[in-house]
């Protein structure tokens, strides 16, 4: 994250109005410590570890991954506030000058987009994974819509016009990417809902 | 190389080069009044590219940002839920279709 973006805006970032009881209150990304930063990083660094072990077929790191998961409730959430706070910065690029009215719609289209694909009563995994679905469709409308702009200016130069849709398609390949993750996790069931957040009581939905 | 040629005679004559085939090729656009005007022309022109070329610069500083934390997050937020699976006793087939361990009781039929 950057010292531009973070500085900009500390108190822009509105946390999830419907946060379950009992959740780790809202995280403000840009107004993380550098401590809590690197603590957050650290547990995802190492989960990342455990998991690409596990992957391979060794049983060892299991319980360490459950301690992890069970211990760090407020990881799921902190993800999710990471997302907004990027999702900001989304929106922001892509109404620039359009005005206030503009950007309260997307808003609530995008609200209403995070609420649809989360469903009833989702867990913490799927709200987090119903989050990353919204970010990255959001990427591909600000991709595809600074693509339509350079074009219709008639300026762009054929390697600018590579380069906008290799980006074009690299978001298109996250967004598949996440929808296959939701999708995996809503086709094995409630059995997976485990451990993430698995204290918190969802009120929502 | 200035665009203006010094003429043996006296006074400038203003140029411009450009490529042709791979040759560069230079134009002679005028001296006095016509050159001066040719002169501001282009460095209108030149200047209205180099404000195209910074301002996509700073698009794309910004994206590229974006883009970084965007990567950043669809991967942290794929850690976890493959954590979830790993722990709730799921394993991955052949980097597709997520099973349930043998060990961890029946299948889940897909």
């Amino acid at each position: 994250m950057t010292k531009e973006l973070a500085s900009k805006n500390k108190l822009a970032v509105r946390h999830y109005e419907d946060r379950p009881v009992g959740c780790p209150p809202g995280s403000d990304p840009a107004a993380m410590t550098k401590e809590e930063k690197e603590a957050h990083r650290d547990t995802v660094e190492r989960l990342k570890e455990l998991v690409e072990k596990a992957a391979k077929g060794d049983k060892k790191p299991l319980p360490e991954i459950r301690k992890i998961l069970k211990e760090s409730p407020e990881l799921a959430w902190q993800l999710m506030d990471f997302a907004k706070y990027t999702e900001y910065h989304h929106t922001k690029m892509m109404v620039k000058e359009e005005g206030p009215g503009l950007k309260e719609v997307l808003k609530a289209q995008i609200a209403a987009m995070r609420e649809e694909i989360a469903g009833d009563n989702p867990s913490p995994l799927e709200r987090l994974l119903a989050e990353r679905i919204v970010l990255t469709w959001l990427q591909i409308q600000l991709f595809e819509g600074l693509y339509a702009s350079n074009m219709s200016k008639g300026t762009t130069t054929i390697a600018q016009g590579k380069y906008e849709q290799k980006r074009i398609d690299q978001a298109y390949r996250r967004h598949l990417s996440a929808i296959r993750t939701l999708a995996q996790i809503r086709k094995l069931g409630p059995a997976v809902q485990i451990n993430i957040a698995e204290k918190q009581v969802n009120t929502a939905g | 190389m200035s665009p203006w040629e010094k003429r043996e005679r006296g006074g400038l004559y203003y140029t411009r080069s450009r490529k042709v085939n791979g040759r560069v090729v230079r134009e002679y656009v005028g001296s006095g009044a016509l050159g001066e005007l040719a002169a501001l022309t282009d460095a209108q022109e030149r200047q209205r590219r180099e404000e195209e070329a910074a301002a996509w610069r700073e698009e794309r500083e910004c994206l590229e940002e974006l883009a970084i934390l965007v990567d950043e997050l669809c991967e942290d937020v794929e850690t976890v839920a493959r954590a979830t699976l790993l722990a709730a006793g799921f394993r991955q087939h052949n980097r597709g279709e997520w099973r349930r361990r043998r060990d961890q009781g029946t299948s889940i039929k897909e």
